[in-house]
């Protein structure tokens, strides 16, 4: 079965895989694997950018969208006559039979699926299945620069397969679209020497986590300190360092990823 | 032949970059069906190679490996970029002001408010060729100055850009516009004096991807953003390094007011600076380093001339003001703390600063000082040891310098140039870009200092020029321009549209595939092509790929009625009798011959084998390895590698500035601190502050090349914000602390202005820029309210300073400028300008030509 892996931390956020299949599908007709898709509007290849944390503790985080074809598709289960898994598992809207299935849309739990108002046709991402019978990636892979967008046979791709996450996993809907090295959220901040106006290096930050499990590191060479990779949840910050007064178990309740500020420390 | 792509009729090779003036980059294979671009896809340059024939290079640190790619990954702009071929914004024939009557009444005060109206190519040339006879000969050779530069499609026989010069020089003569340096301006104005550095100012690059790879510990990325900069030419072979470079545990730090898209998705610290006050900053750092003994003393000894001056400057200079790390934390806004620790940390690792050119700092008020600063800098932690150097993500082939090769070179070989037909005239009689509006208003002789091109040596900044060139040569009466986007690139739009409208300047012509930005003012409009239409040859050098030579072939037939550039400069020479003299009776497929034979490339294939295979792949030099790295030479023995300095040494101090300005009060001998001064007055901690308390930075822009592609409906749907009335403006990046005491929501639309006019944008309230700051990118395409005053597109650079560089540096200041920000109201706007509110608008594409035309026309 066919599978797509993509990789957050392998990710430049340039878009080639949203604008690459604009440029596969949009005007051109791939009969009978899919009608032409609207100049704008849909996004059967979907880049969304998050910003995390505030200044100067910020960073981006991008990750795509498209169709998960799901082992267990609720569009194939919704209209059976119209929607179709091939061998391989690519899941194919027929771009003849699905006209006028508006229904479709709303089948779909990813919301992977869009209106064509103009052919009446619900569209979406085909893997792009003309190009993969005749030998080659889909067009968004085979543009990723990065190597952040990956497609293939599953077993070639079980060590991505095995340390990925998928979509809403609760939804049991099997999608074959994995997910690396999301950031999730993080806190960081920076510790510094009120007195003598110095990056304080090496001060122990302590983190306790909602489950009670206790994280430590200790700050950079700038003072900074992060925690990375947190899940939401209610956090305690301490900061500790020999000859100063430390910081005594602050809460931080961590909705998205926080600089919590700076720690001016004086001395003990 | 290139290997067909799935479902195509026919498949080309194309040079998908944007440097303009043949200097081929992006290299793309084009798929075309039923006479309809299909799509635009990579080219594997090993496809008719065997890798080990072409020498493929690979560079392996430790146990990791980089090998040289085999394709140049394409940025997202050349895969978009076939709609442009389709853009209901293409001038599609000829067309006419209709209140200007070159027989009659010209009206130049109606530039930017009249439609235009269509006439025949016939007509057009009998228009031009009278115009042309009549300047030559009422005014003589120099009335008609010609723009013809800039960035635009690559060609080579078809141009682009000063294609009409070569023809106004056989007529007897031409004014031109000379563009002075305006990516390097602080390098070049600047940084020259104290490395001497060719072409541009910035540093020697010979095999620094190797010396980064192997010896660099941080790198300082100094308003460097190298995840949109590269991919107007360089495509994203910057991020496949940069992933490298993490790999390698190279820790990066972003100095920058915004955090730019590689900082959101590279750094390890982003540090926020001011716009344009990076050399408190610097400052400060060489305060750290002498105070507490942390620079290389025996190197400045040995490799410099001058070290005092700076001691004297850091320590108070002719202000008294010591730079401290407190005192520049009140203007760079970096706390002290931060600033002695980067200080430290620079000294104690090895750390190379790397740009994509610069930076909005290269761009700013007096941008010679951070640029000449920055060197003194890498001097004093030993310039040219191992790991520490300037290291450029970009443009390794320029000037086809070998100094600029950062990666491995290919074995030597020539260039395309014989083919070329495009700008190539000696600037004999000019006027700099950025003073091009001082030239046309001029009715009394002006001077400069220099021609002010990246490639002359640094004494030409020390002579001067004049304009007219002498008493008997004539002021400007006619433009003619090939590159129509001064308004929307260059130092205070809104200024040279108002000289745009001098009733001296009887016929402004353009020629250019799309109706944007200058044409709105222009009386004669000539319909372009873009390069899927013509066959021409193409380029690819030192991209770190293997340099490359390519047909290519055109992929459909010219829309409308449209020309080449350089087939609408041979329908003018024909007009005027001169079609034989213009062409030397070369047509397309005799100048691609000239430029193979010319090229060095029959030594490695014949022109048949070439037309047979569509390309030519050079091999790399087999021992790259061994090339010294950035400055080595000259650290290893400064005496017997010397600089070009006059002194051969790092120059602090410039005796050569010293001695030819001595007047001079913004650029000392000596890098010195300076906010305000004579020509500028942009500083937050001044008086125009009070009016206007934002900095802006202006980025060259993510989603755009300069002021190319504003038209792009699959980028517009990334890159723009619709506002509450539907229009898609440009974004405007402000921090929420600052967008909350201006009563600005997010999506709000918002009026950015000064004493210089105004413009708008759509809010976008994000903790990637600093508070103080707004950020918008330049280069979004005029839309008029009221011309040479306001735009609603977000023309930012209508509103940058109109001032060069400094008094004897005529560069640009198009970034770090003072501006004030309201919350638009869209009603009133509407009510006070409803032309410009009620301009028909192309599905996803923005304003439409249609508003431009007369009813009968559209």
């Amino acid at each position: 079965m066919k599978a797509f892996v993509f990789d957050a931390a392998r990710c430049n956020g340039c878009f080639n895989c949203q604008i690459a299949c604009k440029d596969e599908h949009v005007d051109n007709d791939w009969a009978p694997y899919a009608a032409p898709q609207p100049d704008t509007g849909h996004f059967w290849m979907r880049v969304d950018q998050k910003v995390h944390g505030q200044v100067p503790k910020v960073r981006l985080e991008y990750r795509v969208s498209l169709c998960n074809h799901c082992a267990d598709a609720p569009c194939v289960k919704a209209a059976p006559d119209a929607v179709h898994q091939r061998e391989d598992g690519l899941v194919i809207i027929d771009p003849e039979r699905a006209r006028g299935r508006h229904d479709l849309v709303e089948a779909c739990p990813y919301g992977a699926i869009y209106l064509n108002e103009e052919l009446d046709l619900p569209q979406k991402c085909t893997g792009c299945a003309h190009l993969v019978d005749a030998g080659e990636q889909p067009r968004c892979v085979a543009m990723c620069p990065t190597g952040a967008l990956r497609f293939g046979d599953e077993e070639d791709l079980a060590d991505a397969l095995a340390q990925g996450e998928v979509s809403r996993p609760e939804l049991g809907c099997g999608p074959r679209v994995h997910y690396l090295n999301l950031p999730k959220l993080f806190i960081s901040g920076d510790v510094w020497d009120k007195e003598a106006n110095e990056i304080i290096e090496g001060a122990e930050v302590r983190l306790e986590a909602p489950d009670g499990s206790q994280l430590v590191t200790q700050t950079d060479d700038l003072g900074d300190f992060w925690f990375r990779g947190l899940e939401a949840g209610d956090y305690v910050l301490s900061v500790a360092c020999d000859g100063y007064v430390g910081v005594e178990a602050r809460p931080v309740a961590l909705e998205e990823s926080l600089n919590v500020g700076d720690f001016p420390l004086v001395r003990a | 032949m290139v290997r067909k792509g799935v479902g195509a009729d026919s498949s080309h090779l194309l040079g998908l970059g944007w440097c303009g003036n043949g200097l081929g980059s992006n290299t793309a294979v084009v798929d075309v069906r039923d006479g309809k671009i299909l799509r635009t896809r990579t080219f594997d340059f090993y496809e008719g190679y065997d890798p080990e024939e072409l020498n493929a290079w690979k560079l392996t640190v430790g146990d990791k490996t980089f090998e040289g790619p085999s394709t140049l990954a394409l940025p997202p702009l050349s895969i978009a970029y076939k709609k442009r071929v389709t853009s209901k914004n293409r001038i599609l024939y000829p067309m006419k002001r209709v209140d200007w009557d070159p027989k009659g009444e010209r009206h130049p005060e109606n530039r930017g408010k009249s439609k235009f109206q269509r006439i025949s190519w016939d007509e057009a040339l009998d228009i031009i060729a009278d115009e042309l006879h009549r300047q030559y000969d009422v005014y003589g050779p120099g009335s008609i100055l010609v723009q013809q530069d800039g960035h635009g499609e690559t060609k080579l026989v078809h141009g682009p850009h000063g294609c009409m010069s070569k023809l106004f020089e056989l007529m007897g003569g031409v004014t031109l516009q000379c563009r002075q340096p305006d990516s390097w301006e602080g390098w070049y104005w600047g940084a020259v004096h104290v490395w001497d550095a060719f072409p541009t100012g910035e540093g020697i690059q010979k095999n620094l991807f190797k010396d980064v790879s192997e010896n660099t510990d941080l790198l300082l990325c100094w308003g460097c953003d190298q995840e949109t900069t590269p991919w107007g030419w360089g495509g994203q072979v910057a991020s496949q390094m940069t992933y490298w470079f993490k790999d390698l545990g190279i820790e990066m730090i972003y100095l920058c007011p915004d955090l730019n898209y590689a900082a959101g998705v590279h750094a390890d610290r982003w540090i926020p600076v001011y716009p344009n006050t990076d050399l408190a900053l610097q400052f400060a750092i060489a305060y750290v380093w002498i105070t507490e003994d942390l620079y290389d003393k025996e190197y400045v000894q040995t490799h410099t001339v001058g070290f005092d001056w700076l001691e004297y400057e850091v320590m108070g200079g002719t202000t008294g003001v010591v730079k401290t790390p407190e005192w520049a934390e009140s203007v760079c806004g970096v706390p002290a703390r931060i600033i002695r620790a980067l200080a430290r940390k620079w000294h104690k690792q090895a750390t190379t600063v790397a740009h994509c050119n610069g930076g909005g700092y290269i761009r700013s008020a007096y941008s010679h000082e951070p640029a000449r600063m920055e060197v003194v800098l890498l001097a004093m932690q030993g310039l040219g040891k191992p790991g520490r150097n300037q290291f450029k993500f970009v443009e390794w082939g320029l000037y086809g310098a070998d100094s600029q090769k950062a990666v491995p070179p290919s074995v030597p070989f020539g260039t395309l140039q014989a083919g070329y037909n495009g700008a190539q005239s000696p600037f004999v009689r000019f006027i700099p870009k950025t003073l091009i509006p001082k030239g046309i208003r001029a009715k009394e002789p002006f001077t400069w200092m220099g021609i002010p091109r990246p490639s002359m040596p640094r004494e030409n900044q020390f002579r001067e020029y004049r304009f007219p060139m002498t008493d008997d040569d004539p002021y400007l009466h006619m433009i003619w321009t090939d590159c129509p986007c001064w308004t929307t690139c260059w130092n205070g739009g809104n200024d040279f549209i108002d000289a745009l409208r001098s009733p001296e300047l009887e016929c402004v012509v353009a020629q250019h595939p799309w109706f944007e930005n200058d044409c709105l003012f222009a009386d004669l409009l000539l319909p372009i092509n873009t390069k899927y239409e013509e066959r021409d040859i193409g380029s690819e050098f030192d991209d770190a790929v293997p340099n490359v030579i390519y047909l290519e072939t055109q992929c459909i037939e010219p829309l409308g009625e449209s020309k080449s550039d350089w087939e609408c400069a041979c329908a003018v020479a024909e007009r005027v009798g001169l079609l034989h003299e213009y062409t030397g009776g070369r047509d397309v497929d005799a100048c691609i011959k000239d430029a193979f034979d010319g090229s060095g490339a029959p030594d490695f294939m014949s022109y048949d084998e070439f037309l047979e295979k569509e390309y030519l792949a050079v091999p790399f030099i087999k021992d790259w390895e061994d090339i010294p790295a950035g400055y080595e030479e000259f650290c290893n023995d400064p005496a017997g590698n010397p600089l070009t300095t006059p002194s051969g040494l790092l120059e602090i101090y410039s005796a050569s500035l010293a001695a030819r300005f001595p007047d001079d009060v913004e650029r000392l001998p000596y890098p010195h601190f300076i906010d305000e001064g004579p020509n500028h007055h942009e500083s937050r901690l001044g008086e125009r502050a009070k009016d206007y308390p934002f900095l802006m930075v202006s980025n060259h822009p993510r989603w755009r090349v300069h002021a190319q592609m504003d038209d792009i409906p699959w980028l517009r749907e990334i890159a723009k914000i619709t506002g509450e009335d539907g229009y898609a403006y440009e974004p405007v990046w402000i921090h929420p602390t600052d967008a909350e005491r201006y009563g600005i929501a997010d999506g709000d639309v918002v009026k950015i202005y000064n004493e210089r006019g105004w413009t708008l944008g759509g809010a976008v309230l994000t903790e990637r820029i600093m508070p103080g700051s707004i950020s918008q990118d330049h280069g979004a395409r005029l839309d008029p309210c009221e011309p040479g005053v306001s735009d609603r597109a977000g023309a930012n650079n209508i509103i940058c300073p109109t001032n060069v560089t400094s008094k004897y540096a005529v560069g640009e200041v198009t970034n770090g400028f003072l501006v004030g920000i309201e919350k638009a109201d869209l009603a009133e706007l509407a009510a006070q300008f409803p032309d410009t509110f009620s301009r028909v608008m192309d599905e996803g594409q923005g304003p439409s030509l249609s508003n431009w035309m007369t009813e009968e026309d559209r």
